[in-house]
Parts: structure tokens; sequence; C-alpha cells
């Protein structure tokens, strides 16, 4: 059972604002493969380039939208690839992110890739539905 | 090299990162970005369909990319391949083996 | 469908808990269902949780011997992994990787993706997997 789970919100609708031919999730087989998420406004979808704690902030909240749509939850979050621009900025990342799953959190890689429109993060998450 | 590695795992097949391969020698194929997407996503469709999945059953895609300045050449040859209700997808820019411009994985429902 | 449940994963060796000896804010892996997803690992020294930053090869085999320890601790193995990511600090190690690759997965290799990103510490490899669970 395949099924799109479409962007709770219009600004969640990447595939609208930017052509980016994907779906916001999908869930499958118990569990819920989110497409990359970056920073933007939930609501009108615009580009909220910034700090890597704004940056993430902004995705964990926009996820924390989808997840719950869905009916899961950022706790259930069961990988992520933490993507950001260098990895000089670790350490900033770990302290936003520590926040949103202040408990048993997901497991993780973080990889220093380019990322789309010179966001510095992206985060690239599957979850338990 | 392999073309392509395909593992049915509970519900799930899961598909090596596969780059463009010259069917004919089973070389590397250096093309251009949207040349090298319509091999591998071939490729991956070709693998899927061996194993009883298909394109349409893909639920999640991770493209790799030389440089995110091709992306547009990227995803107009990736659209053509997911006519209607896409998986979900990340694309990010990332240094490739063997001169390679582009690398997709991806997970699908078996 | 109920739903999956979801567990913590953590290493009998508490050396390679990296998550908790660097406080770090992921888990070493997560069981959800019938599936487990680590956390990507280096080479970590099994006896001091130091790293062992020797020659590119002997730190892809320690990775290796080490998620099969994390895989081992939560009763699965490195022959029921499925998919794996594999992170070289220099694309030009691609040849030694696929040389000791061959050494862990001589037949039926899981799905495998290779791509060269900046790492920490040093590190020349980084590595991540999903796997059955049992």
């Amino acid at each position: 059972m395949r099924e799109t789970i479409a962007a709770p919100t219009p600004g969640l609708d990447l595939s609208h604002h930017y052509g980016h031919h994907q779906a916001a999730a999908i869930r499958a087989g118990g569990l819920i493969f989110c497409s990359g998420m970056v920073a933007v406004n939930p609501e009108t979808g615009e580009r909220e380039h910034g700090t890597v704690t704004s940056e993430t902030g902004r995705i964990f909240e926009n996820l924390k939208l989808l997840l719950e749509s869905a009916g899961s939850s950022l706790d259930r979050l069961v990988q992520v690839h933490a993507m950001i621009y260098d990895r000089i900025e670790y350490d900033v990342l770990n302290r936003v992110y520590r926040q949103f799953v202040p408990n048993a959190p997901p497991a993780r890689t973080v990889m220093s890739v380019q990322i789309e429109a010179g966001f510095k993060v992206m985060l690239d998450v599957i979850a338990a539905a | 090299m392999p073309l392509a590695t395909a593992i049915r795992a509970g519900d799930f097949v899961f598909v090596s990162g596969v780059v463009a391969i010259d069917p004919a020698s089973g070389e590397r194929m250096h093309g251009t970005v949207a040349a090298e997407t319509r091999q591998i996503l071939t490729a991956i469709a070709a693998v899927l369909e061996a194993t009883g999945s298909s394109l349409a059953k893909a639920v999640k895609v991770n493209v790799l990319i030389y440089s995110m300045l091709e992306y547009n050449n990227m995803n107009e040859v990736y659209r053509e391949f997911f006519p209607e209700e896409p998986p979900a997808r990340t694309v990010c820019g990332a240094g490739l083996s063997g001169g390679s411009k582009v690398e997709i994985e991806c997970v699908a429902l078996a | 469908m109920s739903r999956l449940s979801r567990t913590v994963i953590e290493p009998v060796n508490p050396k390679l808990n990296v998550s908790r000896n660097a406080n770090l804010p992921h888990s070493p892996g997560i069981r959800v269902g019938g599936y487990i997803f680590l956390s990507g690992m280096g080479p970590v020294d099994p006896a001091t949780g130091g790293r062992n930053l020797g020659p590119i090869a002997e730190q892809i085999r320690q990775t290796l011997r080490n998620m099969g320890h994390m895989l081992e601790s939560a009763g699965s193995s490195l022959g029921r992994i499925v998919k794996i990511t594999i992170v070289l600090a220099d694309i030009e190690d691609y040849d030694e990787m696929n040389r000791v690759w061959r050494e862990f997965f001589p037949a039926d290799p899981p799905a495998r993706t290779t791509c060269a990103l900046q790492l920490s510490n040093g590190n020349g490899v980084e590595i991540e997997c999903i796997a059955l669970a049992e």
C-alpha cells in the first residue's frame, strides 16, 4: 500500500512552488518517507534563508506539521540525513537539533552537501507511521 | 561493474545508487546530466520490474548530482519517468565516483 | 494497520556508543517494525573509544567490524543489511573501498550508494545502513 501524503499547508507544496517533481511524503509499509525539507514558510512557500539555527528550527516545525497531518510525529522519526552546507557548523546544528528530538532521538548521519537555492540545511527523514 | 543491485526486504525493495552505464560495454557512460539521468532511470525501472516492482511503486528517491547548478537538466528528464503521484525525493550536490555526474538510489514497495 | 513499534538500539560494547560518549543528539540505531536504521559510524577503536585513523582500508574494515557489532547487539548482523551508504572524505579512495567491500560482502551484497563529502575528525569514511531486524 503506497499512499501519497499531501502537503498539509500550501507553503509546503514544494512541487507547486518550485517545480520539484516529488510528493511531500509517501506512506508505505508502516513508514513515512519525506522529501528533503528546507526552510520555507509553511503558508506562503517563501524561502527563509537564515542561519543554521533559524533554518533548522523552521525545517523541524515544517516536518512537525507534515508528520502530524499524517498521524505521526517528530518523536517517531527513525532516520535523519542531516544535510548541511559545511561541516564547520556541526556544533551549531547540534544545539538546535537536540531541542526538537530530546528523547530517544532517531538514527542520524550528517552529510555536507550542496543544497538547493543556497540553503544551509536540509533534513531528509523517515518516520514510523 | 554490476548494473544495479536491488534487495528485497520485507515490504520494500532497496536499489543501490546507480550511475549511467553503457549497456553495450558495461562501462560507465559519461554524458550530459540529462543523458545520464535518462540512462539511470531506465536502468532502475528495469531492475525494479525484474523484482516484480516498478517505478510507480517507488516511495523515496535520492538523487546525488555533481553540481546543483544542473538541477533543472536532471529534473526535466526525471519528470518523464514519474508521470503521476511521484515518490518523495531528496536532491543534493555531492562528489561522485569515476567522473559520473548523477547517481540515483531508491526505495520501492515490493 | 497497527503502528510499528520504535525502540533504541545500543551497542553491547560501550566504547562504541559514540552517541552517548560524545553527547550527540542521535541514537546509535533505531529498530522499527522489522527494520533497523543505524546512525553513521566511523573508524572508532573498540578497545579505547578513540579514532583509528590509519590507512583508508583499515578505517573501512574497522568501521564495518563496528557495524557488525552494533547489529549483533540488536540480534541482527552484517549479512542482514539491505541498504548501505558509504561516505568517503576523498573519492580517490573509491577503488580501495571496493576491495575492502568484497572482503566483507563476497556474495549477495546489499544495495549500496557511495559518495564523497566533508567528514569530521579526520575520518576517511562514514558508513550508515538499513538492516533487517531478524
